[in-house]
C-alpha cells in the first residue's frame, strides 16, 4: 500500500500511457493544506482505491481529478488533458465525454425520472437520440434498474438513488470512473452488482477506476491502494 | 445533435433548474401589461415621445427579464453544480433557460401589443394603419428584444459571479 500526505510519489512522466498524472500539486482552504507538493500518475486501466480517515482529502483529490475543484498550485491532467488550465465549458464538455463521476452526495434531479437522470450526460456529450434511446436502454439494463426507469428519483430508497447515480456514470461509457464511496448506501445485494460491474468495466473494457472507500470488498478488487494517512486537522 | 434531442435536452434541463409554468407566465405576464401599455400610450403621442416609449419598454424589460433569469440561476445553484458535475456547461443551462423562457416573453409581448392598441384605438388615438403598425410591431421588437437581452444577461451575470 502507498502513502499520500507523508510519502509522495515520483514515477516517470510519459505520454499516453497515464490516464491520471497529479504534477507537484499542493492543495489548500485558506490556513487548512490539505497537500503539499503530491507528485503520481495512475496507468490507463488501472483500478485504485484511495483508503484514509473520514476528513484526509480524498474527496478534495477525487474532485480535483473531475476538474470540479481546482489545486492551489500544480497540474492535474486527466487522459493527456491539462484541465487545471480548462475553461468551464471546455471542462464541461471534457467530463461529459470522459469522466463518469459518482459522488458521495446524491446528486440526481429528484424531480427528473430514472431514465431522465441516466440520460443527462448523454445530452451534455452530445449524443444523437438513437444512440441516447440505446445506451440508456443498455445501461439501466446492465445496472438492473430498467424496470424502475420511470419512476421519479424523489420516490426511491438511498440504495436505489445509488444505483441510479452508477448508471449515469456510465452512460456514456466514459475511459475513466471516479466514485467516492461508492459502496457505501448499498445493501450487500447491490454492492456485489456494483462491484461486478465495476470489476468488469476494468478488466474487459480496460476503464481506469479510480474509488474512495473504507469497504475492505473495494480494496481487495483493487490493483492498487493508494492512502491518505494524515486526517486534516 | 437533432432538433428533437436539442428541444428534449432544453425542457429536461429546463424542469431541472425549476423553471415552472409560474414562470413562464410570470414572464408573459410583465411582457403583455409592460407592452399594452406602451402600445396603448405610442398611439397618443409624436415621435420623440413614440422613441421615448419604446426605449422605456426596452430597458423596464429587459430589467425585469434579467431579475426573472437571475432568480432562476440562484435558486437552482446546487442544481447546476450537480449537472456540472456530470458534464453540464453554462452554455448549455443558459441555452436551456433562454429557450423555455424566450417563447414566453414574445408571446406576452404580442398579446400586449395588441391589447394595447385595440385600447389606444377606442380611447382616440391615433388609428391609422401605419401607427397601428409601429405601435404593435415597434412594441413586440422592442420588448421581444428586451426579455432576450435580459434572460442572457441574468445568465452571464450569474456565471461570472
Amino acid at each position: 500500500m502507498e502513502q499520500l500526505g507523508l510519502l509522495q510519489r515520483n514515477e516517470g512522466l510519459g505520454q499516453g500511457r497515464f490516464a491520471v498524472e497529479v504534477k507537484h500539486v499542493s492543495k489548500s482552504y485558506g490556513e487548512t493544506e490539505i497537500y503539499t507538493d503530491l507528485h503520481f500518475q495512475l496507468l490507463k486501466g488501472t483500478f485504485v482505491a484511495l483508503v484514509g480517515p473520514i476528513g484526509s482529502g480524498k474527496t478534495t483529490m477525487l474532485n480535483m481529478f473531475a476538474g470540479l475543484d481546482k489545486p492551489s498550485s500544480g497540474t492535474v491532467i486527466v487522459m493527456g488533458q491539462d484541465i487545471t488550465k480548462m475553461s468551464d465549458d471546455a471542462l464541461g464538455e471534457f467530463r461529459a465525454a470522459t469522466i463518469g463521476f459518482v459522488p458521495q452526495v446524491q446528486t440526481l434531479i429528484p424531480e427528473l425520472t430514472v431514465r431522465e437522470n441516466v440520460e443527462l450526460p448523454l445530452h451534455f456529450a452530445k449524443v444523437d437520440r438513437e444512440d441516447l434511446q440505446r445506451k440508456t436502454d443498455y445501461v439501466l439494463e446492465k445496472v438492473g434498474i430498467r424496470g424502475e426507469s420511470k419512476r421519479v428519483v424523489s420516490t426511491l430508497s438511498v440504495g436505489e438513488k445509488q444505483m441510479v447515480s452508477f448508471a449515469r456514470a456510465m452512460v456514456n461509457d466514459p475511459p475513466i470512473l471516479l466514485l467516492d464511496e461508492p459502496t457505501e448506501a448499498l445493501d450487500p445485494l447491490m454492492a456485489e452488482v456494483i462491484l461486478g460491474l465495476l470489476r468488469g468495466d476494468n478488466l474487459t473494457q480496460g476503464k481506469t477506476v479510480f474509488v474512495t472507500t473504507h469497504d475492505r470488498r473495494v480494496t481487495e478488487l483493487a490493483r492498487r491502494t493508494l492512502r491518505v494517512k494524515k486526517r486534516i486537522p | 445533435m437533432s432538433r428533437g434531442a436539442s428541444l428534449h435536452e432544453g425542457q429536461l434541463l429546463a424542469r431541472s433548474l425549476k423553471v415552472s409554468k409560474s414562470t413562464h407566465l410570470l414572464v408573459a405576464s410583465v411582457a403583455a401589461a409592460v407592452a399594452a401599455n406602451a402600445a396603448a400610450a405610442i398611439l397618443m403621442t409624436g415621435t420623440v415621445g413614440q422613441i421615448a416609449l419604446l426605449a422605456l419598454i426596452f430597458v423596464t424589460l429587459a430589467a425585469g427579464t434579467t431579475a426573472i433569469s437571475s432568480d432562476i440561476y440562484v435558486r437552482s445553484s446546487q442544481t447546476i453544480a450537480n449537472l456540472r458535475s456530470i458534464g453540464a456547461s453554462s452554455r448549455s443551462l443558459s441555452s436551456a433557460v433562454f429557450f423555455s423562457v424566450i417563447g414566453y416573453g414574445i408571446a406576452g409581448s404580442a398579446l400586449g401589443a395588441g391589447l394595447g392598441a385595440a385600447l389606444g384605438v377606442t380611447l382616440g388615438g391615433q388609428g391609422g394603419v401605419v401607427s397601428l403598425s409601429i405601435a404593435v410591431l415597434g412594441v413586440i421588437l422592442a420588448s421581444s428584444a428586451a426579455a432576450a437581452a435580459g434572460v442572457y444577461a441574468g445568465g452571464r451575470r450569474t456565471w461570472s459571479s
